[in-house]
This record gives structure tokens, sequence and C-alpha cells, in this order.
């Protein structure tokens, strides 16, 4: 049951990838791109992390993705107005064969470092709200406040960089 | 038979180099951005698997951080795009080029 609840998961998330990076309409890879996002949202929830699954579907499907489908469709691109990629194809092939040992050298190495190959047996409010919570403000206090501050810092730079110039 | 923890870090290693893929080969700024989250969230996903597997909550945390970090790099990012598109009237990534010396290459 799990396997096969992967298997489709898995599929649809490289499905998604590969549309994402092989399609020319923006807003199609775009759509593309939400697949995969909501393929790993329910990996993660195969992976006992339900709180992360919700955040993926708020912020990720929610908002990031939303964002962008706005500020596509906010400057009017048009499929005439999508750089020319006479051979991205060619591209794809090279860049793919230049990541290949890359691949080989990072599923070795974690294929030598653990010798369990199962997973361990977690407990059964393992990934929910109130573990990770405790977790959270216990022992990752001071990223958790570093990381309010570059939101901060975020929301005032994009609004600082998107605004229009005042002509002097 | 469970699935076993070296699919996941598969998917999440086959995840990543589509993403190096996509930032090598295309030219709309658009799915260079796109490919850039999508190299996160198989870091995220390689970082949730880790931590089902050692029964440890810090993988989740972290990917947790990265999903914030995530957040605020798509702000700044796409009003990036927005200024960068009333000044070149272009989304080819080809024309962003005003810090490049003239006469080379």
């Amino acid at each position: 049951m799990i396997d096969t609840i992967f298997l489709i998961l898995a599929s649809f998330a490289l499905f998604g990838a590969g549309c994402m990076i092989m399609l020319s309409n923006t807003v199609h890879s775009a759509l593309g791109f939400i697949v995969t996002i909501l393929a790993l949202a329910g990996l993660y929830a195969l992976l006992d992390a339900s709180f992360l699954f919700m955040v993926q579907i708020i912020v990720y499907a929610g908002a990031i993705i939303a964002l962008l489908l706005f500020v596509i469709m906010f400057l009017n691109i048009q499929q005439s107005h999508a750089p020319k990629e006479p051979s991205k194809y060619l591209f794809m092939v090279v860049s793919a064969i230049i990541m290949m040992p890359v691949d080989y050298l990072l599923f070795k190495a974690f294929y030598t470092i653990t010798d369990i190959k199962n997973f361990s047996v977690t407990p059964k409010d393992f990934g929910d709200v109130k573990m990770l919570g405790g977790e959270l403000f216990r022992n990752w206090l001071l990223p958790f406040e570093a990381i309010s501050l570059l939101l901060l810092v975020a929301l005032i730079g994009a609004v600082v960089m998107a605004r229009k110039k005042e002509r002097a | 038979m469970e699935v076993s923890f070296m699919s996941y870090i598969l998917l999440a290693i086959i995840l990543f180099s589509m993403g190096i893929i996509g930032v090598i080969s295309r030219k709309n700024i658009f799915i260079v951005y796109m490919s850039l989250e999508l190299m996160l969230n198989s870091i995220n996903l390689m970082l949730v698997t880790l931590s089902k597997h050692f029964g440890n909550m810090d993988g989740q945390i972290m990917a947790m951080m990265v999903i914030a970090i995530a957040a605020a790099e798509a702000a700044i990012f796409l009003s990036l795009i927005v200024a960068l598109y009333k000044l070149k009237h272009s989304i080819n990534i080809d024309d962003y080029n005003t810090l490049k010396q003239k006469g080379t290459l």
C-alpha cells in the first residue's frame, strides 16, 4: 500500500518537474511546478511529517506559487515575449551528463554512510504540531527569531525594490 | 515490503539534478527561479527523509526554516524581476548584461 502511494507520488513529482523544465509557456511550467509541490507534500505525509505537509501546501502552493503566477500575469508575459531557446534540449542533455557523476557520488555516499536501510520506528506523535513546536521553542529558539527578522528584512526589501522610482 | 530510505534519497537526488538542469539550460527568468525552488524542495525532502530515518525532529525543523527562507527569497526575487522587467522589457536572462564588460566574449 505504502509502496504504491510512494510510486504514484514520486512519478507525479518527476512528471511535474519534467514539465516545468521542458515546456516553453511560462504559465504551463508554473502549473507543472504546482504538481511537483503537491506530490512532495504527499511524500512528507508519508514520512510522518504531518505539520510540514500542511506548511508545504499553505506556504508553497498557496503563497509562493500564487505570488509567482500573479507576477507572471501582472507583467502580462505572452508566448511571443518568451525568449527563443533553439538549443535548450542540447543544453539539457549536456547538463544531465555533467550532473550524472555528482548524482552517483551522492547516492553512493548515502548508501555507505547508513548501515541500516530501513526506517527507524518513530513514536505515534512524531512530526505533529505539538512535538515540532516543543522542539522549536526549546532547542531552536534563536534560529526561529533570526528567521522572523529575516522575513521582516525581506518584506522591507521587496517593497523598496519594486516601488516606482521618483525622478529627480 | 516497506519502501526503503534509499528510494526517497534517490528521488531527492533526481529532483535536485533536474533543478540544476533547468538553471543551466533555460533562458526564461521565471523558469530559472522555479528550478531554484525545485532544488530547495528536493533538499527539504532529503532532510525530512533523514529525520524519519534517524527518528530525530531536527531535520523537520530545518526543513521548516528552509521553507521560511524560500518565502523570503520569493518576495525579493519576484520584486527584482518586476524591477528588471521595467528596465529591460524582457524576461530573457541574456538581456540582463548591464554589469558585463563590453568587448569581451
